[in-house]
């Protein structure tokens, strides 16, 4: 009865712990998932980070990503690379030890001010073609160069 | 000489056998159908002579020749002891009755040659008044050229340069002669750059033979021109062949032309050409002036006069002689170079004929005689007539295989077989010389021997094949042995 | 190289002096005449040839292939490399068959065990020096030696000793040379003497150590020297522009026709994944033979450089930029919409088709208008170009053979036509053919007698006071050559006029049946004739005296009109392949096709059509030049009448017939009535010499906008002038 009794008072927590009926809403459309677990912790860029030891092994760290970063408005256009490394280490289980408890070592090879990825947008980078062009077009002689 | 190893005779007898010769010979004289009536009507001649006498025909067959009586000795300075020039050489009947000879005609002249049975003394010893009767087609308004092939480079040959060198003036009267038989204009002749002396010799006495109104225009006050040049060669033993010697006096490399056409059409530049070799030139006046049929008394049948013989290598005296065609070759090297070193027994093979000719061994040597069909039943040739013999002291092997360096230094490089094949032997023989060889590679050699063998534009290539034939027909075991031996010894180091 | 006229007779002499008939000099042509065949077996097949045939070419005649290595068609016998040896049956060696003259009743065997065993054994001494390098040989896949030691070879090698190598030569950008692969066959040093006229090429050392090179390091000068690289039997001598980039079997082939010249040589263009890999010739015994020159041959790479891929149009600013078919089509038609008719011109270049041309001249004349120009010019007084004997190359090319005296007339044919120039020195080697030239005194590979370049010369043999005047009246078959450049003077039509009085004279005192002719006009681009043809005028002149307010430039790169010959408000729309000359004054730029990539049909000098066919497709947005005139015409509301290419042609054959008919030659002959024309030109010759615009082979690699935007011909031109090592790249191999 209890086992039932404590999945109810779960789901009610679900339900209503985002911030009313709203926060419910941005939850479930930006996170696809509604569930609820402690707040281990917030990074210096306002990533909140949860745990819940009762989901499954995988599924028992997550993060809710800050609606702004570095200028750049991440409601809904999120990544995985928002998360700074020393976040990294813990959201994917390589240590139980949040860098709140455990400050991490200063690497200088760790970006101080996170860099936004820009894969799939018109900026990525490309590597230049290693094929040689069969066509070399004509580029017009630019005005008043002649 | 080269040129006589474009010898179809011996060739033919090498590569197939003897008894086409006289067919091939047929053919020859077919295929030039329209300047055989000429010595048609010289050989009818011929027979009306020996109607009338009949002591010819009952003469009895001869069956001892040589040695040479002196009287009966056509270079009588061959070894320099008098003087060669125009002085000395009218004391000894040279430039004697030219003019009247001259005066006789070609006609003349042409039956004077083919009565004698003088066969080419370059080596392929194809029929000299046959060969110069091939030049009397009508004129096409070309001049017509005679090139006296003086390159003399074949390996044991030094018969030439004698020539040259101690009795100029019987060459220069022969050009002006052989010249008159086919109507040519001048006379090139082609001496090797490396016989300096005698080509100022020869020089100065074709200098001397203009002097003396010989030579030149209306030579000898029979109004006949003739001039002979002396064009120096640069050293290449394949301007000895006839083609080459050709490209060679045009000024161009001296690799050979194809034929045909053959010199006779077109020649040097470009005209009808026959080239001879200096001593055929050489003995032709004394022939015309003794008559052919004198010249016909020496020597076998098909084989006849007197010819200069070399002799070199392991024989007490070494020497150049004027000697009797069909002299048994023991006989020649006994008398004359004065036997072999430490005696006959000691005689482990000779190559009788320059060094392009196969060798024959002793046994063979017994009772050979010289002369081109007696060596070519002995599956070698007459060549040049040069006799090089190796006592039991020579490592045979090397021998051959030094000959065949020679031949690859000299391949012009024109045509594949030769080019190719003859390097390829070269490094081959220097191994059979150490034994560093498989037995079976003995078959190897002799085979892409034979695919050099009359697959190439002129006969350097055969020259070059015969000598190693040569050894494998006579010397495989010596061959074998040696390679057993090198074997047993690798393995005994190992 | 000696001229070969003495010995040839000679050798026909000796051919027939083998044979059973005795003849003489006197009736040896009676003989011939009779046609006195030989009778010969192949294998027992009888066949009868004619006297002096060699062996190769009566094997060859009942269709048995001889190998060969040295042997070739073209150029003189050598017969060294002994491959072609056959077993004659009752003789004693095998003959090598390319040089042998057949005799009656031979019996040819060329399959039997002595033939196959010379052919096995020269297969393995020439494989015994040779590398075995085919996987990185540009070679392989179309090596004779490959091919014929698969068929004739052994099976297996018994060389076991060491190999020879040789050294490299630099021989120029265009043959890269790998001497060790090389078999001595000596057919380029035959090729450079006897069809290039340079001694370039020779043998030197002896034996196993002769080698193939220039004896000192220099480049093989010769505008046909590319030639030497499908002569050579193995991988010796290849291409380095084309060096490991494709391999003979990967490749498509499309037969095809160049355009860099007025010869319109035959091509075949090899083509890999949409890309021109090379040109190799094809054979036309009427144009080129088998040769092409070295600009046909290597400057494709110019096909894929300053390529017009897009339509463009220039912006406020006045610069070019990129923009759509519809966007450049309408402005094209409003622009020829909005001007009347006489305000409307245009310009052909040198190597545009003739169905791009008939469209072009069909959309003029719908929007009536008729100043159509090419921009190579031909003197209009006179006959000008309403008779058409008048610019054609009458004689052909082949005809070059069967004529006796050549005069020349302010031409340099070894750089403006260079197979037309081999045509005559093959004519001069072999038939002692005598060439005069009027004109700057260049190196045409052969000996000519040099009358002098003044225009004064021309006047005097016209007038028959010339020395000269008593040679041409000797000839029997005379033929006079005016190159095109000599007529691009200011007083082409006195020169026109000279040269034709001088060719009247010399047909009345040679006295050739009429069928001959005497006159040519040797064009240097390869539309003019199908220009002419069509009716366009000959020089830009029109154009520059009635300046139009929209000029069409097809193709046009020879830089005839420059803005500065126009009105500041004149809209130019410029339709080509190539952004060279033409491109960058234009306010609008169609791309369109170039000659490998399209159906195109050229006239050359002649006046033989011949087609080009699609090799590759056009690049980017690039069409086909009829196509885009077509789309312009639907916009301008003058629909032309046709929508494929057959109908294009229909149309072409209305205007000429003769464009349409194929390697055929229409015959021209009204050179009376020309003459009659020109006597009324009262045009006086200038002081100037005649000289052409290419005199050294410097000059002659970059003359067109493809050849000027390939890189190869560049390094051409930079080796020529600076030397071989100049352009040396490192080699890969």
């Amino acid at each position: 009865m209890a086992a039932y009794t404590n999945i109810v008072r779960r789901a009610v927590g679900q339900l209503t712990g985002h911030g009313g009926i709203k926060g419910f809403f941005v939850q479930l459309f930006r996170a696809n998932d509604i569930k609820t677990g402690a707040l281990v912790g917030i990074d210096k860029y306002g990533n909140k980070y949860f745990q819940d030891n009762q989901y499954f092994f995988g599924r028992h760290r997550w993060v809710i990503y800050t609606t702004e970063m570095n200028g750049k408005r991440t409601v809904w256009d999120v990544d995985g690379s928002m998360v700074p490394a020393e976040w990294h280490r813990w959201l994917h289980c390589i240590t139980d030890d949040p860098p709140t408890t455990h400050p991490p070592e200063p690497k200088k090879f760790l970006a101080k001010v996170h860099q936004i990825n820009l894969s799939g947008t018109l900026n990525c980078y490309v590597p230049y073609s290693t094929t040689r062009r069969k066509i070399h077009e004509w580029v017009p002689p630019k005005v008043g160069e002649q | 000489m080269l040129s006589c190893l474009g010898c179809p005779t011996l060739s033919r007898v090498l590569s197939t056998g003897a008894s086409r010769a006289p067919v091939a010979m047929a053919a020859a004289v077919a295929s030039r159908a329209p300047v055989v009536s000429t010595p048609t009507c010289s050989q009818n001649s011929m027979t009306l002579v020996r109607y009338n006498s009949t002591a010819q025909q009952e003469k009895p067959k001869k069956t001892k020749f040589g040695p040479l009586a002196d009287q009966d000795r056509i270079f009588t300075n061959l070894y320099g002891r008098h003087d060669w020039r125009l002085k000395g050489a009218m004391k000894r009947g040279d430039w004697y009755k030219t003019k009247e000879m001259l005066d006789k005609g070609v006609d003349w002249i042409l039956n004077e040659i083919k009565v004698s049975g003088l066969r080419g003394r370059g080596g392929a010893g194809f029929p000299t008044g046959m060969k110069w009767s091939f030049m009397n087609k009508p004129s096409d308004g070309r001049p017509k050229y005679l090139v006296v092939n003086a390159d003399e480079g074949e390996p044991g040959t030094c018969k030439d340069r004698e020539i040259m060198r101690n009795d100029p003036h019987k060459l220069v009267e022969g050009c002006l002669l052989a010249g008159r038989a086919m109507g040519a204009r001048a006379a090139y002749i082609y001496i090797r750059g490396e016989f300096y002396n005698e080509s100022s010799n020869l020089q100065v006495a074709i200098n001397e033979a203009y002097a003396a109104g010989l030579i030149g225009r209306n030579a000898c006050g029979s109004g006949y021109d003739f001039d002979v040049f002396v064009m120096r060669g640069a050293g290449a033993y394949i301007c000895g062949e006839e083609t080459a010697l050709i490209e060679s006096i045009e000024g161009k490399q001296g690799k050979p032309r194809l034929k045909p056409p053959f010199p006779a059409d077109v020649g040097v530049f470009g005209c009808p050409t026959t080239v001879a070799n200096v001593e055929t030139v050489a003995v032709a006046p004394t022939i015309c002036r003794r008559g052919g049929t004198w010249f016909l008394g020496f020597g076998r049948e098909r084989n006849s006069g007197t010819k200069l013989f070399n002799i070199s290598g392991h024989v007490n005296n070494p020497c150049t002689v004027e000697e009797e065609m069909s002299i048994p070759i023991k006989e020649l090297i006994e008398r004359h170079a004065g036997g072999v070193r430490g005696g006959w027994d000691n005689l482990l093979c000779v190559i009788p004929g320059g060094s392009s000719t196969p060798m024959i061994p002793r046994h063979v040597c017994d009772d050979v005689m010289m002369d081109f069909d007696a060596l070519i039943q002995a599956q070698t040739g007459l060549g040049t007539a040069a006799l090089i013999v190796m006592d039991k002291s020579t490592d045979v092997i090397r021998a051959i295989a030094r000959l065949i360096e020679f031949y690859k230094h000299e391949s012009c490089g024109q045509c594949t077989p030769c080019r190719e094949g003859v390097d390829w032997m070269n490094k081959m023989m220097w191994r059979f010389v150490k034994g560093d060889a498989q037995s079976a590679e003995i078959d190897m050699i002799w085979e892409i021997s034979k695919q050099i063998e009359g697959h190439t534009i002129c006969a350097l290539g055969d020259g070059a094949a015969w000598p190693v034939q040569g050894l494998i027909r006579h010397f495989r075991p010596l061959m074998e042995s040696r390679i057993t031996d090198f074997a047993q010894k690798q393995q005994a180091h190992a | 190289m000696l001229r070969l006229p003495t010995l040839s007779r000679a050798l026909a002499g000796a051919a027939h002096s083998k044979g059973s008939i005795p003849t003489s000099n006197n009736v040896r042509t009676s003989v011939r005449a009779l046609s006195n065949l030989v009778e010969v077996f192949v294998d027992g097949m009888p066949i009868s040839v004619e006297p002096g045939t060699t062996v190769l070419q009566a094997c060859e005649k009942v269709g048995v292939q001889i190998p060969r290595f040295c042997y070739h068609d073209r150029l003189s016998v050598a017969g060294n490399c002994r491959m072609c040896l056959v077993e004659i049956e009752k003789a004693p060696k095998p003959v090598a068959a390319c040089a042998m003259p057949v005799m009656k009743g031979w019996n040819i065997l060329t399959n039997s065990e002595k033939t196959r065993k010379a052919r096995e054994g020269v297969m393995e001494f020439l494989l015994a020096n040779h590398p075995l390098d085919c996987p990185i040989c540009d070679q392989g896949g179309e090596c004779d030696l490959q091919d014929q030691s698969m068929m004739f070879g052994s099976d297996r090698s018994r060389f076991a000793e060491g190999k020879r190598a040789v050294e490299d030569k630099n021989i120029g950008p265009l043959i890269k040379t790998i001497m060790t692969r090389c078999i001595q066959c000596t057919r380029c040093v035959r090729f450079a003497s006897e069809v290039a006229g340079v001694e370039d090429l020779g043998t030197t050392g002896r034996g196993n150590d002769m080698q193939i090179g220039t004896y000192v390091e220099k480049m093989f000068l010769s505008e046909m020297s590319g030639n030497v690289i499908d002569l050579c039997p193995v991988g010796a001598l290849t291409s380095k522009p084309y060096a490991f980039t494709s391999r003979p079997w990967e490749t498509r082939k499309t037969e095809s026709i160049d355009v860099m010249d007025a010869v319109g040589s035959n091509i075949v263009v090899s083509t890999r994944g949409g890309e021109v890999m090379r040109i190799l010739p094809r054979l036309n015994e009427d144009v080129n033979e088998e040769w092409i020159s070295d600009k046909t041959r290597f400057s494709y790479d110019g096909l894929k450089r300053q390529r017009l891929t897009q339509p463009m149009v220039k912006d406020a600013s006045g610069q070019l930029v990129n923009t759509s078919w519809e966007d450049v089509l309408t402005r094209v038609a409003g622009a020829l919409q909005g001007v009347q008719g006489s305000e409307v011109g245009a310009i052909a270049g040198g190597m545009v088709d003739a169905e791009a041309l008939v469209s072009l001249k069909d959309l003029l004349n719908r929007l009536d208008s008729e100043t159509l120009c090419t921009e190579e010019i031909f003197p209009m007084s006179g006959a000008g170009t309403d008779l058409r004997s008048n610019y054609l190359l009458n004689s052909r090319i082949a005809g070059i053979e069967e004529c006796d005296h050549l005069l020349l007339v302010g031409t340099n044919p070894r750089y403006e036509a260079p197979l037309f120039n081999t045509r005559i020195r093959k004519s001069w080697l072999h038939n002692e053919l005598q060439v005069a030239l009027v004109g700057h005194n260049v190196d045409l590979s052969y000996s000519y007698n040099h009358l002098g370049e003044s225009t004064q010369v021309l006047q005097e043999i016209a007038a028959g006071t010339h020395p000269f005047c008593k040679v041409l009246s000797q000839a029997k078959t005379p033929v006079v050559v005016v190159g095109s450049s000599a007529l691009q003077r200011e007083d082409g039509a006195a020169i026109l006029k000279a040269v034709s009085a001088i060719s009247q004279n010399a047909r009345a005192s040679s006295g050739v049946e009429e069928g001959w002719k005497v006159l040519n006009v040797l064009h240097r681009v390869a539309s003019q004739v199908a220009a002419l043809d069509m009716g366009y005028k000959p020089g830009v002149d029109a154009i520059r005296k009635n300046p139009p307010k929209v000029l069409f430039l097809l193709g046009a790169d020879a830089g005839c009109i420059t803005k500065a010959d126009l009105p500041k408000d004149s809209f130019i729309i410029y339709q080509g392949h190539h952004g060279d000359v033409g491109a960058p004054m234009a306010d609008v730029i169609l791309p369109s096709a170039a000659y490998t990539e399209k159906y195109g049909t050229y006239v050359n000098t002649e006046g033989r059509a011949q087609q080009t066919r699609v090799a590759v497709t056009a690049p980017g947005m690039a069409r086909e030049d009829w196509k885009i005139l077509r789309a312009i015409s639907e916009l301008a509301g003058v629909t032309l009448p046709y929508d494929t290419l057959d109908e294009v042609r229909r149309r072409l054959a209305e205007v000429s017939p003769n464009l349409v008919r194929y390697d055929d030659v229409e015959e021209a002959n009204y050179f009376k009535q020309a003459n009659e024309l020109s006597k009324a030109v009262n045009q006086s010759l200038l002081g100037a010499p005649l000289v052409p615009p290419q005199l050294t082979l410097k000059e002659f690699y970059m003359t067109d906008s493809i050849s000027r935007a390939s890189q190869t011909m560049a390094k051409c031109v930079k080796a020529v002038t600076e030397g071989a090592e100049a352009v040396d790249e490192p080699s890969i191999c």
